[in-house]
């Protein structure tokens, strides 16, 4: 096992009486791709931020944090001189073109532009910009400013790459497209770190989940084995509650879970012939019979109700 | 160590870490050098200062023209109006009185909007500092690159005013050219005491008190249309604690050639309210760009 990339211990971080990271321990090796998942509040992006200096952790003698080789509470430039950070929000000079966004970076880099023009031409064709290089940023849509902001954030060739949110509101062609380049990125050497609310986006690209609530780890580990280890093999999803009692009959022994979350009732089982056998006792349209998935895993280790965060 | 799975060549500056790794090897191999560790703080500030530059320069047209205009219009209005009944002040002709002073109320107003509105925008609205953030500069690096960019604006927006008092002859243009440097020391100041407003406002029409309570008024008590020892003896003592006062004094030596000892106070007082309130004035908006 290679020695991580990313290292930490006993990180905590909180605002006023709110505690957003709560002792949170984890590691990254190089190579790999980490996606957080946690409902809004849980403290993914803070626990982002504090890994390039972004936000202040808690000041604790037992508080961990190497990244890259460096620490971030004392040598942020050194830790952003080597990675790439993708924040939450697009954050570009909406008045300015492609290329002068790109090379307002590649200055804070310390690249000269000369130097850089190579990379700006590589990044531009690696995220398939190269035809939008003069165009205004206010006149590209929100999926080419995403893989724009993606462009900028490589200028500089880094180890570490940091996503917050990267396909959030985007369609899903632009998705598939940012996660089959962040794949070649990994391919390529490069660790990335990513939060996520789409279960489909960590199971596509994360070697490694880690699902957060309330600043505290829940669960981590590789998105397949999490089901695997914590959760049945499917479930079935009544969609007409009143069809209830049709099924009641069948759920007598252990071997069904079931769930309800208001005008939905799911019976969780690892046995799929029984679960076949409730599904004979009710009518097309009134279920939906499927296997598991990382949204299950994570709504079961998050709680359904919402926070107050949320 | 995995660098096995990289294809091109580890470039020396990444191998600092450990995992030591991962040039990431873009096919082309050519830039494994380019993250090369943190570049020096004098790069920091100047790429800080370069990014105002560029986009400021993005709009010339729009943003150049008012410089001029501005000093022209004061100085036709009050100036031509005013000097038919005033003639001469403090031994100057009126023009060239009011000129002398507009030079650095030019400065404040430009760095006093940049830093105050401009800032608050980018921070709030625009989320610039973010994306700045995630690269190789620290949050006093970029505050202190915004100081100085608001400090060349107080240079270029002095330099206008003395372009068109030198096109029209109205002040002796050799005398007034140390000015504009005057202009650059008048804009860091305003540029610290905005961004200390700006560590204080909820919202962006908070901003109305500091322009409608403070930076207005100093056109009128600072010396710049009329001699501060012309106002009531209760309000002089209000007139020296106003910081436009001091460039101004200084400016009008300039023009009339008589230099007092009162000018290193008044030196001293732009720089030590500079270093002073930028220094607090950075310290609380670190806590605004950093979590």
């Amino acid at each position: 096992m290679a020695e991580p990339l990313i290292h930490v211990r006993h990180l905590y971080k909180s605002y006023g009486d709110l505690v957003a990271v709560n002792d949170l321990d984890f590691d990254v090796p190089p190579a790999r791709c980490v996606a957080f998942l946690g409902p809004n509040g849980a403290g993914k992006t803070t626990m982002m931020k504090t890994l390039y200096g972004k936000a202040d952790p808690d000041r604790r003698d037992d508080t961990e944090i190497r990244v890259l080789g460096f620490d971030p509470r004392t040598d942020e430039l050194e830790v952003k001189a080597r990675s790439g950070v993708v924040p939450q929000e697009n954050s570009l000079d909406v008045e300015l073109n492609v290329l002068q966004n790109l090379r307002i970076f590649s200055t804070f880099y310390g690249i000269p532009w000369r130097k850089a023009r190579d990379r700006v031409d590589y990044l531009l064709d690696f995220m398939e910009l190269e035809e939008k290089r003069t165009a205004k940023v206010r006149e590209l849509s929100g999926g080419m400013q995403r893989r724009l902001i993606i462009a900028r954030a490589l200028l500089n060739n880094p180890s570490l790459l940091i996503l917050d949110e990267p396909t959030t509101g985007l369609d899903p062609q632009v998705r598939q497209l940012i996660w089959d380049k962040l794949r070649s990125l990994k391919r390529s050497g490069v660790t990335i770190l990513l939060t996520t609310h789409y279960m489909d986006e960590a199971y596509q690209i994360a070697d490694s989940v880690l699902i957060m609530d309330h600043g505290v780890k829940v669960l981590e580990g590789n998105p397949g084995q999490l089901l695997t280890e914590h959760m049945e093999s499917h479930v079935l999803e009544l969609i007409n509650v009143d069809a209830q009692s049709q099924v009641e009959s069948h759920i007598s022994d252990g071997e069904i879970r079931t769930e309800g979350s208001g005008e939905r009732v799911l019976y969780y089982s690892s046995d799929l012939d029984r679960l076949q056998a409730m599904v004979g006792e009710l009518s097309p349209g009134e279920y939906h019979l499927r296997q598991v998935n990382l949204e299950d895993l994570f709504l079961k280790s998050t709680g359904r109700s919402l926070n107050v965060h949320q | 160590m995995s660098t096995s799975s990289t294809t091109a060549p580890v470039g020396p500056g990444d191998t600092a870490g450990p995992g030591g790794t991962a040039g990431p090897g873009f096919a082309d191999g050519t830039h494994h050098e380019l993250s090369a560790g943190r570049p020096p703080l004098a790069h920091r500030l100047y790429s800080v200062w370069l990014r105002h530059v560029r986009v400021y320069s993005k709009n010339l047209i729009s943003n150049a023209l008012p410089p001029f205009l501005e000093p022209l219009i004061f100085l036709v209005g009050l100036g031509l109006g005013l000097s038919r009944y005033i003639g001469v002040m403090e031994g100057l002709p009126y023009v060239e009185y009011l000129a002398s002073g507009l030079m650095m109320t030019a400065a404040m107003f430009t760095a006093a909007f940049e830093c105050s509105f401009g800032t608050f925008i980018r921070l709030e609205f625009d989320k610039v500092y973010d994306g700045m953030l995630g690269a190789p500069i620290t949050a006093d690096n970029l505050l202190v690159g915004e100081i100085l960019w608001a400090g060349t604006k107080g240079f270029v927006f002095s330099l206008s005013v003395l372009v068109i008092v030198g096109v029209f002859g109205i002040l002796p243009v050799g005398r007034m050219l140390l000015a504009p440097f005057l202009g650059f020391l008048t804009g860091t100041m305003f540029a610290a005491l905005g961004f200390l407003v700006t560590s204080w406002v909820k919202n962006i029409n908070q901003f109305n008190f500091f322009f409608s309570g403070f930076i207005s008024p100093m056109f009128f008590f600072a010396g710049v249309v009329f001699p501060v020892d012309n106002l009531p003896a209760v309000v002089r003592p209000i007139s020296e604690i106003l910081p436009l006062t001091h460039p101004v004094r200084v400016t009008r030596a300039f023009s009339t050639g008589e230099f007092e000892p009162i000018l290193w106070w008044d030196l001293a007082y732009m720089i030590l309210m500079t270093v002073g309130v930028g220094w607090y004035a950075i310290h609380r908006l670190r806590r605004k760009l950093i979590q």
